[in-house]
């Protein structure tokens, strides 16, 4: 628990944790204890301006804006943990693996890395996302993440080679522990703080992808999620019409969500990067 | 070979980084080829049955059909397909448009990238240069200035480019009407070389460029006060702080070295910022690729969905060797090598 | 002699980002001598590289002075101001030879440029090329070839690096150079011909005076005039090299003489293993003589008191030596 410790100390990681717990609350509890309408019902008109009973408003289908946000948080959070989770497991252990095994297998999966890391991302979550005709929130979290991972495995794999040469590694060499043992007990303990920045990057990243997908008609099927909130906004001319609380609410959340979370990687970079500590 | 790169250390350097760039756009390519192809059962009856959903007549439909079947070629075993790909790519055969049948795909494309170039690589550069110096001077003067800094940029990095496309577009084109809400230009004009339409071509230019200018700023002004920070703590600029060269001097150096990394950082954002920047095209209907790939996807346009990933790749791989190229000459170790007097 | 630098009753604090002092030095008093090698040995985080950066009167956050004397040439260090003290003393009255030399050159500057922006930073009025004749005559005569001045520092080996800095630490003939720990990265015959230009450096009295910090105590025989033992944070022992070497007074120093060194794969410092145990904790450091816990000579009053200050022509800070002729507290 001593970790905790530490990362109560950065004001940024505080605040942001703070700002991600309310807005996870939000996603979670909200749909139980805020609202007893279903995210598609329709609960009046066409950009209906916010009431007593709709408190954000309608959107373009005649749905309450205030439970759709509840939902669609959800669902890019969800969205945001699968791709989060399948980018950092890829990215782990190819990072690790090519910094563990020095030599051609290095020399390739790098390389491979590295050619995937040219090809912008978008390019191909496009393709994959039009290839994939039936997307649910997990499986467009698992695109996403399959597309995401080479940043990670570039990184890890830095730390890994740092790591290999240090001296407890030497040791347990030397007493003969086994290559698959010395990664998963001397190499991968030693960049838990790492990963998991790494991850929020991910996360961070994910979200983001995900609402860039839905913008361009590419979203999960059949579940509302902040993107896809945006693209119909977008297709139904809120924005000249004027409609705020069908596209704010979206913006806000996504905005603050993505906020959160990069000032949580900020303040545990002050914390475990100590070269960024400002001594001057 | 080896002789004709002794010496010469910069061919080395680019022959090196051409060859890499060589793999990524085949790669790019293969997977422009072969992601179509994992939709189950045959992909042109699945694009046209989609298609014969809306109202099409059926006549349309079988043309359609056999243009497809050509295109795709999907008689022949899977090498030769691929073959027929990447030498209509070569030649700049893209296929034939669906939603603007029967226009070529390439001549599409080829009337919107003029748009996204003109306003992703001022807005990338511009943002680039300013998230530097913000970057640089926070590093420097550190204190209040640099946490006002650190967190504006953060916040500015945060807000998904859309997003601030959506709010800039609401407040600034309809709520004051200081700018118009979308289009490249008035419908009053037609694209040519005159005062009028440029100088109403900028007017639709200006939200666009302001939301991908300061979005950029933020990412790129963190990345530039991170280097700086890790270089001012570095041992020769305490060394040469104890051989008493001036401050000036020092900062020089600091701001040189950590502005290397960050050219690579600009080939990076060319990248990884490219979706966003994509979609606040579509937002405005600024009429670039960006909204034509939103115009695609709505109407299931498969060749020109793939036609515009193919360029975008290509677009970025080129940039991306640009930028390599010159940070061959702006990193002196490059051109030094390593022969030298050891 | 005159002393080139003085510190008296210095404390020197460490603040931590979390907002605690860690003292790092604590109480010590020690001149450089014009003329003299003043060598100083302790285990890693004894303090001895703080002092040198007091020394080297290039103190800056997060450490900090608390309380002492700081003295150049007799006239108070802590009063200069900001520009006279780069110009008139950075490089020209006191110059250093950092640790790790590996990396304190600028990676995209060439040897050439450094040396012409050392020396136009302390004679505005000298021409770029004259700044460069004068570093290839200097090299020239310390047998260096000239032809480093065109490299960037990855062009050039290791044991290269530290000579090419040892000559530009010295292009201004500084009275003082003080060098921390210049060998510990280097092979042995790297290291050998460091000394050596040291050593040579001195007999052509481009510089007067070393200050030489180090962990093996062995090295300061060979240059040494006069060895100072640190041990958390204090000066345990000061004498002349032979006294000190041959015939320690302090058990710390004795054991530092008589203690084995030991490679250790990856270690940054070797380990000191004739005497057990490890130094204290700065934070709550023993009240009696810190070194008592480990200290085979210890008795009960070691707990109890902090040490005397013994003078009988040497100085060592040990109840040990309390009833020696001329014996008093500091």
């Amino acid at each position: 628990m001593e970790i905790i410790r530490i990362l109560l100390r950065s004001k940024r990681f505080v605040l942001g944790f703070g700002i991600l717990a309310a807005v996870l609350a939000f996603a979670l509890l909200g749909p139980r204890f805020l609202t007893d309408v279903a995210p598609f019902q329709r609960v009046g008109g066409l950009y209906d301006a916010p009431s007593r009973d709709t408190p954000l408003g309608t959107d373009n289908f005649g749905r309450d804006v205030f439970t759709q946000l509840m939902f669609g948080t959800r669902t890019s959070l969800h969205i945001g943990l699968v791709a989060g989770f399948v980018a950092t497991l890829i990215g782990v252990t190819i990072g690790t693996l090519a910094g563990y095994v020095s030599g051609m297998v290095e020399e390739a999966l790098m390389g491979f890395t590295n050619v995937l890391i040219t090809i912008p991302p978008i390019v191909v979550l496009i393709l994959l996302s039009v290839a994939v005709d039936a997307r649910t929130a997990t499986t467009m979290g698992v695109i996403i993440g399959v597309t995401a991972w080479p940043w990670t495995a570039r990184a890890v794999r830095a730390q890994t080679s740092s790591l290999r040469t240090r001296e407890h590694v030497d040791i347990a060499r030397i007493s003969g522990v086994g290559s698959l043992e010395m990664m998963l007990v001397e190499i991968l303990p030693y960049m838990f703080s790492y990963i998991f920045m790494a991850f929020i990057l991910q996360l961070t990243g994910a979200i983001l992808a995900e609402a860039t997908l839905s913008m361009l008609g590419l979203g999960p099927f059949q579940t509302v999620s902040l993107g896809t909130m945006l693209h119909w906004s977008l297709m139904w001319e809120s924005v000249r019409i004027g409609a705020w609380w069908a596209f704010v609410p979206a913006t806000v959340f996504l905005s603050i969500t993505t906020f959160s979370l990069i000032l949580m990687n900020a303040g545990m970079d002050e914390i475990f990067n100590p070269t960024l500590r400002h001594t001057r | 070979m080896v002789r004709l790169f002794r010496n010469r250390p910069y061919l080395l350097y680019l022959t090196r980084k051409a060859f890499w760039y060589l793999v990524a756009f085949v790669a790019a390519v293969a997977l422009n080829f072969f992601l179509p192809r994992l939709i189950p059962g045959n992909p042109v009856s699945v694009i046209v049955g989609q298609m014969s959903a809306g109202a099409v007549e059926s006549a349309t439909l079988e043309r359609l059909y056999a243009t497809f079947m050509r295109d795709f070629g999907l008689d022949r075993p899977l090498p030769v397909q691929f073959w027929t790909y990447l030498t209509g790519v070569l030649q700049g055969d893209l296929g034939t448009s669906f939603m603007l049948y029967p226009a070529k795909v390439w001549d599409v494309i080829r009337q919107a990238l003029p748009w996204t170039v003109a306003l992703q690589v001022p807005a990338i550069l511009v943002g680039w240069i300013l998230g530097n110096v913000l970057g640089a001077l926070a590093a420097y003067k550190g204190g209040a200035f640099d946490r006002v800094a650190f967190t504006g940029s953060l916040m500015l990095s945060s807000i998904p480019y859309f997003c601030l496309a959506i709010i800039f577009m609401y407040l600034f084109a309809v709520h004051w009407p200081l700018f118009p809400a979308s289009g490249g230009y008035s419908s009053g004009y037609f694209p040519e070389w005159s005062w009028g339409f440029f100088l109403d071509a900028l007017h639709h230019y200006a939200l666009p460029f302001l939301t991908l200018v300061l979005v950029a700023i933020g990412g790129q002004a963190i990345g530039m006060r991170e280097m700086a920070i890790y270089e001012l703590n570095t041992d020769y600029v305490n060394y040469a702080r104890k051989l008493g060269v001036r401050d000036r001097r020092v900062v020089r150096y600091v701001f040189r070295n950590a502005m290397l990394p960050q050219i690579t950082g600009l080939a990076i954002s060319f990248g990884t910022l490219i979706g966003g920047a994509l979609v606040t095209e579509a937002v405005f209907s600024y009429p670039g690729l960006g909204s034509l790939l939103f115009t695609a996807i709505r109407q299931v346009d498969y060749p020109m969905i793939q036609g515009i990933t193919l360029i975008i790749t290509l677009t970025v791989l080129l940039a991306n060797f640009l930028v390599d190229i010159a940070y061959g000459f702006i990193d002196p170790r490059i051109r030094a090598g390593q022969a030298g007097g050891r | 002699m005159p002393n080139v630098v003085e510190v008296e009753g210095l404390e020197a604090y460490y603040r931590t980002p979390a907002g605690d002092d860690l003292k790092a030095v604590d109480g010590v008093s020690l001149a450089v001598r014009e003329g003299e090698v003043l060598g100083i040995a302790g285990e890693s985080g004894c303090g001895k590289t703080t002092l040198a950066q007091v020394l080297g009167l290039t103190v800056r956050k997060p450490l900090y002075i608390r309380s002492g004397k700081v003295l150049l040439e007799g006239r108070n260090a802590l009063a200069l101001d900001r520009e006279t003290m780069r110009r008139e003393v950075r490089g020209k009255t006191i110059s250093a030879v950092p640790q790790g030399a590996m990396n304190s050159l600028n990676p995209t500057l060439r040897v050439r440029n450094l040396v012409i922006d050392v020396l136009r930073d302390h004679h505005p009025r000298i021409r770029r090329r004259e700044a460069v004749e004068r570093a290839r005559e200097r090299l020239d005569l310390l047998g260096l070839p000239p032809r480093v001045l065109d490299a960037y520092p990855h062009q050039l080996s290791g044991g290269m690096k530290q000579r090419v800095i040892m000559v530009v630490s010295t292009l201004l003939d500084p009275v003082l150079l003080i060098v921390d720990e210049p060998t510990s990265a280097l092979d042995v015959t790297s290291q050998k011909v460091a000394i050596k230009l040291l050593v040579d450096l001195l007999a052509r009295r481009i510089i007067r005076s070393i200050v030489f910090i180090t962990h093996e105590l062995p090295l300061l025989r060979h240059v040494a005039d006069r060895i100072a033992i640190m041990y958390a944070g204090r000066v345990v022992e000061v004498g002349a090299m032979e006294d000190v070497v041959f015939r320690p007074r302090h058990p710390y120093a004795a054991g530092l003489v008589g203690s084995v060194l030991v490679p250790e794969p990856g270690m940054k410092e070797r380990t000191v293993t004739g005497i057990p145990g490890r130094p204290p904790d700065m934070r709550r450091p023993p009240v009696g003589c810190r070194f008592a816990p480990r200290c085979p000579r210890r008795f009960d009053r070691c707990d109890r008191d902090p040490p005397p200050f013994v003078v009988d022509g040497r100085k060592a800070w040990c109840w040990l030596h309390r009833d020696a002729p001329h014996g008093g507290r500091p």
